[in-house]
């Protein structure tokens, strides 16, 4: 709440600030008597594009609605449009099409009839950023209702950082022995050294050895009784 | 291994985004339907043969095309609710539609093929009496709009207002009806009641009033419902007093008094007390009407006359018939009459028009719904056939807003439940088990325990386990059956009998209360009306209450809804039982209730057959039990000190609490007086009684707890001020103890007004108001803590809590305006919130209620980072993929029922307005099943990939080893 109080100071600040020439009345945009004569009341007209489809294909659905419900129109054949009746006031002029999204747009209507149209803006309600009367409403595209589905393709597995760390070893223990001659006594020596130096402790067990031991088990019926012993402590060969 | 860890990553990371509808899911588990509302214009497009165009306007102020083959909606416009979008008048010419809306405040043209507008006029302020379209020389193209005091003739292809004309004597003569001949004058009839009738000729071209002329007619009050133009020009009056017709030519200016015909001089003669009526038909605007025309002269009796030579003529005497219509195809004009057949039939004949002769083959059988209402109105769809006869289909409507659509012999083509388009309150009611369900269900009861040993007992649990594997066998043998089959000629048709509680009970019975008095049970499944009850002699002004009074839990008991019917003025009211699921009246007795009924209040206290108990306030605060058996009573004395109930007289501004005595009567306990000069109460709400809360309390950055304000009893009052100026307005919110009485918050936004939404659960109150400064929607969260520390953990009592609660509040901009608001709900509240916010662009929004957390921290702290609080944010974000309906759009939509479903991550959400939305939906995502998108394939190749890699390397290993010893 308090915040909330901060923020309207801050916002009270800034209109006085941008020091406004309000010239609007300060119509209530509630229901008016039918009784009023027509001079009172206005017409809010403009046009809704939508690139690239037919307008049969989209007006049927669409609507105008200004101020939420308060006021409604309709879309002509030829995407534009006309809500009539409306009286003086500050109004939200929104096209609400289940397919196709537009961005709203502020109408400003003094007790004269002059009209203004602008940007919406609910934080700075009286920052102006002008549109074009009579409203050119070009949407901003289809609606996008739906999530994407994280879909899994071979690819996003290859190119995850995770695998790409596992292949690449994997590529140096394959490859390695073909490029460097094994069967050389003196570099076996050297290798097997190296080998020793970069496992130092030899209880630790060989992963493939211990796969292999366990499955050969898990087959063969007859050991499964000193499984659970054996896989606690194995020994290297 | 690693893509196992890789998914894990990716859903975790998916954890954080909220709940929405992928693409796949669409029509998956929910649907939707369209409604209209009741039907006051319909009009078939007879411009082509082929044309199934069938445009109805109804008084929803709907203007829609429906496919007259399948009853579906071509399109639909859904002007404003209230008088201003309420339609007056609905021609058709052509391919076009004109439509008067709003009193006659504008006038509207549709290209009825898109559904796109053509034209739109302002007319001049006026109350609209009636409009007719304007031929010349058999070419319509004009449009005629008749006012109070004026008369303007527009031009049908571009809408503008070829002349308008004051009426001559306005003020002193009611002029009612409008009437264009062929010979380019166009008629407007007025009356002065029971004194004379006013003709006034205008010219098409300019206007020009022609001719003006005064008949006698001192019995005649009213020229709308009494009078119709016949023939060439011919003006028919019919009055019941006298018992006879009265003709007068309209041009003719010698003849300056109408013609008397007795009544008895064709044999006939009206019921007392009934007003007859006259239908004529024109069917080409350019040309004069028929000669033929319909007298009804008693609610089943109509006869068929034809107008010639000044004389009248006995064409057919239908007795007795309930409706009568005219149809034209082409040139042949037609009549159809329905008439009784039987106790629950009715047949439709057609009848030429002009020699009221019987047309051969032609009776269509109309079955009425034994638990709906009588037809009233008839809409005829005639066409030519290929052999040239006249071949035709009808559209009857009932009192309970059903649409009929058949066709011969009697064939129900479609069918609407145009009663849905107003829901007023709904319940959603578990399925029962099926036998076999029951069954296991029953093995388990405490007597079967206690007289079986043992070995029954496992004989027992063997049968029900094959019963088990026996029902398995036959779904598998149905879903092999169903599958040879090509996909169109499955049907999967509900009934009632198949119907049984799923797994995770995500299928329900929903039960729907609409304004004209109909119940619905449907399927919310599929969306299937399983049953319908209309409810005879329902006042148009009664407000219906709900309530479930035992569930489906309690075999062999059947379920017990109680329906209190409430007649808005007098208060008084009537109790509907009857059974959810097959929608059967109980014949439980019912207590009547001679007093007007304040407050209902269901009771945890069961009754000895499981039904809950309900207490009746009425206006001299006693209280009458429902069921009232020696039971239920001796357990209210056992507990009537417990009870306790409040009332809200919003006139007076008053809130007031009630404690039950044992003697069943009341006493005061506390009241709340909130000034009506001030301000009026606009809504008070409870929390709901099926909500549970799972934490306590909530974790802090700092690992301590901060327990929840958790008081069952607590209201939320809703006030608005009376002073409606922009600067002075204000909503109230109080939050009262609905024990004590005590003010536990009151909270007032200042320069802001109505309508007010909120939604009081758990222990916070959001609402939303409109802030009339700076014109835009806000939404308030208010949470309530009891601090640190809980006073009592073990139990709530409102009589004893000495601190007050801590209260945070914080306001947030919504960009856009709400028509509903609803909160998801979930079986144990383990599930995180979201508020469900119906738009008036028929979008729900499904918003995290985490937006929505008076905690959220104007700067980012490590401790707020650690309890996941978002940083504050003045105006909430409205993402696309948070429309939980998608393209789905709900018309007006009025009201969001939730109910929790089996599935703890799983909410069944149902939005109802002009159409009905059902889905559900998934706050903290589907956590406790797996995922639609469960990658099967993907594991299971996984899983065979490693078990043949592992048989490889094995196979590989042993020939190593071999290798290796022979070494």
């Amino acid at each position: 709440m308090q915040q909330m109080n901060r923020l309207l100071d801050i916002y009270v600040a800034l209109q006085a600030l941008f020091a406004l020439s309000w010239c609007f009345s300060d119509a209530e945009p509630g229901p008016v008597a039918g009784s009023q004569s027509n001079g009172d009341r206005f017409k809010i007209e403009g046009r809704a594009i939508v690139p690239g489809v037919k307008t049969q294909d989209w007006i049927s659905t669409a609507r105008i609605l200004v101020e939420g419900e308060e006021y409604v129109g309709f879309l002509k054949t030829d995407g534009s449009f006309a809500v009539n009746d409306v009286p003086s006031g500050s109004y939200v002029v929104e096209i609400v099409s289940p397919s196709f999204r537009f961005d709203p747009v502020r109408v400003d209507i003094t007790s004269k009839g002059k009209m203004r149209a602008r940007l919406v803006n609910y934080i700075k309600t009286s920052e102006v950023i002008r549109q074009p009367y009579p409203l050119q409403i070009r949407s901003s595209g289809p609606h996008m209702y739906f999530m994407k589905r994280e879909t899994w393709g071979w690819t996003d597995f290859l190119m995850n950082p995770m695998v790409m760390m596992m292949v690449l070893p994997l590529l140096i223990i394959v490859l390695l022995p073909k490029v460097v001659n094994t069967n050389d006594p003196e570099m076996r020596k050297e290798m097997e050294q190296s080998m020793n130096m970069l496992n130092p402790n030899p209880e630790l067990p060989d992963v493939s050895e211990f796969m292999t031991k366990l499955f050969s088990k898990g087959s063969s019926k007859s050991s499964g009784g000193n499984k659970g012993s054996r896989s606690v402590a194995p020994k290297r060969r | 291994m690693a893509w196992l860890v890789v998914r894990l990553a990716i859903s975790v990371s998916l954890l954080y985004a909220a709940s929405a509808v992928f693409e796949d899911q669409v029509g998956k588990f929910d649907w939707r339907q369209q409604f209209i509302g009741k039907v006051r214009f319909a009009l078939f497009d007879t411009h082509s043969q082929a044309s199934k165009k069938l445009l109805v306007a109804t008084d929803k102020n709907v203007f829609a095309s429906l496919n007259s083959r399948t009853g579906d909606l071509f399109w639909r416009h859904v002007d404003k609710t209230g008088p201003e979008g309420h339609i007056d008048a609905l021609l058709m010419y052509g391919q076009d539609a004109v439509v008067v809306v709003g009193n006659g405040r504008l006038l509207r043209s549709w290209e009825t093929t898109v559904g796109g507008l053509k034209w739109e006029t302002v007319l001049d302020t006026g109350s609209f009496q009636a409009a007719a379209l304007v031929g010349v020389q058999d070419l319509v193209k004009y449009v005629a709009v008749l006012k109070k005091s004026a008369i303007s003739l527009h031009d049908l292809s571009s809408g503008s207002q070829i002349w308008g004309e004051n009426l001559p004597d306005s003020d002193s003569v009611q002029y009612q009806t409008i009437y264009s001949g062929e010979n380019g004058l166009v008629f407007v009839l007025g009356i002065v009641p029971n004194s004379h009738i006013v003709i006034v000729e205008y010219k098409i071209e300019d206007g020009e009033i022609m001719n003006k002329k005064s008949v006698e007619a001192a019995w005649m009050s009213s020229l709308e419902s009494s009078c119709a133009v016949v023939s060439s020009g011919i003006l028919l009056c019919v009055d019941q007093i006298t018992q006879s017709l009265y003709t007068l030519p309209l041009q003719s200016a010698e003849q300056t008094e109408m013609r008397q015909i007795h009544l008895q001089m064709l044999d006939l003669e009206v019921a007392s007390g009934f007003r007859p009526v006259l239908t004529s038909t024109q069917p080409n605007p350019a040309q004069p009407p028929l000669s033929e025309f319909f007298l009804q002269l008693s609610p089943d009796h109509h006869i068929l006359l034809q107008f010639k030579d000044g004389l009248i003529a006995l064409l057919r005497d239908f007795s007795p018939s309930y409706l009568a219509a005219f149809a034209t195809s082409g040139e042949r004009t037609v009549a159809a009459v329905m008439s009784p057949k039987n106790d629950t039939a009715c047949s439709i004949n057609l009848f030429s028009a002009d020699t009221g002769r019987k047309h051969l083959d032609t009776t269509i059988i109309y079955h009425m719904d034994p638990n709906g209402g009588k037809p009233n109105r008839l809409y005829v769809h005639a066409f030519l056939k290929k052999d040239d006869s006249v071949g035709y289909r009808v559209m009857v409507q009932t009192e309970d807003l059903t649409l009929t659509f058949l066709q011969q012999p009697g064939r129900v083509v479609w069918m609407r439940e145009e009663a849905l388009a107003d829901v007023v309150t709904m319940e959603m009611v578990d399925l029962p088990f099926t036998g076999t369900q029951a069954e296991l269900e029953g093995e388990f009861g405490k007597k079967a325990a206690i007289q079986d040993g043992l070995l029954p007992m496992v004989l027992k649990r063997l049968s029900s386990q094959f019963i088990l594997l026996q029902a398995w066998l036959a779904h598998l043998w149905k879903l092999f059956y169903d599958a040879r089959k090509p996909r169109s000629s499955v049907k999967h048709e509900v009934t009632i009998d198949i119907l049984s509680r799923d797994e995770f009970n995500l299928q329900k019975m929903m039960l729907m209360v609409t304004a004209s008095g109909k119940l619905f049970g449907i399927d919310s499944k599929s969306g299937t009306i399983l049953w319908k009850q209309y409810l005879e002699n329902i006042q148009p002004n009664s407000v219906f209450k709900l309530i479930v009074q035992r569930t489906t839990a309690h075999f062999p008991h059947p379920p017990q809804c109680t329906l209190l019917i409430k007649n808005k003025d007098t208060g008084l009211g009537s109790l509907y039982v009857f059974n959810p699921i097959f929608g059967k009246k109980s014949q439980i007795s019912v207590p009547t209730l001679p007093r007007p009924v304040l407050q209902t209040l269901l009771l945890p206290v069961i009754d000895q057959d499981y039904a809950k108990v309900l207490l009746l306030i009425d206006d001299q605060y006693k209280v009458t039990a429902f069921p009232s058996t020696k039971n239920v009573l001796q357990q209210l004395q056992d507990t009537a000190s417990s009870i306790f109930f409040y009332l809200v007289d919003s006139s007076q501004g008053k809130l007031s609490g009630f404690r039950l005595r044992k003697d069943l009567s009341t006493e005061l306990i506390w009241e709340v007086v909130i000034p009506t000069e001030v301000q009026k109460i606009v809504a008070v709400k409870g929390k709901r009684a099926n909500e549970h809360v799972h934490s306590q309390g909530r974790v802090m950055g700092d690992r301590s707890v901060l327990y929840k304000y958790l008081n069952p009893n607590l209201l939320a009052v809703i006030t608005e001020s009376t002073d409606t100026h922009q600067e002075r307005s204000f909503v109230g919110i109080f939050l009262i103890d609905g024990v004590t009485g005590r003010i536990v918050h009151e909270a007032v936004q200042r320069k802001a007004r109505g309508p007010v939404h909120f939604v009081h659960s758990e222990n916070w109150v959001v609402y939303v108001y409109w802030n009339s400064k700076f014109r835009r929607n806000e939404f308030s969260v208010l949470e309530l803590f009891e601090g640190a520390e809980l006073y009592n953990s073990t139990v709530f009592s409102s009589l004893d809590r000495p601190h007050a609660p801590q209260v945070l509040q914080q306001s947030y901009i919504f960009p856009a305006p709400i028509n509903t608001l609803e909160a998801t709900l979930t079986e144990k509240g383990i599930t995180s919130r979201h508020l469900l916010v119906g738009l008036p662009s028929g979008n729900i929004l499904s918003l995290p209620k985490m937006f929505l957390d008076p905690r959220r921290p104007e700067l980012v702290s490590e401790q707020s980072r650690e309890e996941n609080l978002i940083p504050y944010a003045p105006e909430m974000p409205i993402r696309e993929e948070w429309f939980i309906n998608y393209n789905q759009t709900v018309s007006r939509v009025r009201g969001i029922y939730t109910a929790p479903s089996g599935l703890e991550s799983t909410c069944l959400v149902v939005a109802y307005g002009l159409d009905i939305y059902q889905t559900r939906v998934f706050p903290s995502k589907q956590f406790d099943v797996l995922k639609d998108d469960y990658d099967y394939i993907l594991i299971s190749s996984v899983l065979f990939g490693l078990f043949f890699a592992t048989m490889i390397s094995k196979r590989l290993a042993e020939v190593k080893l071999l290798n290796r010893a022979w070494r």
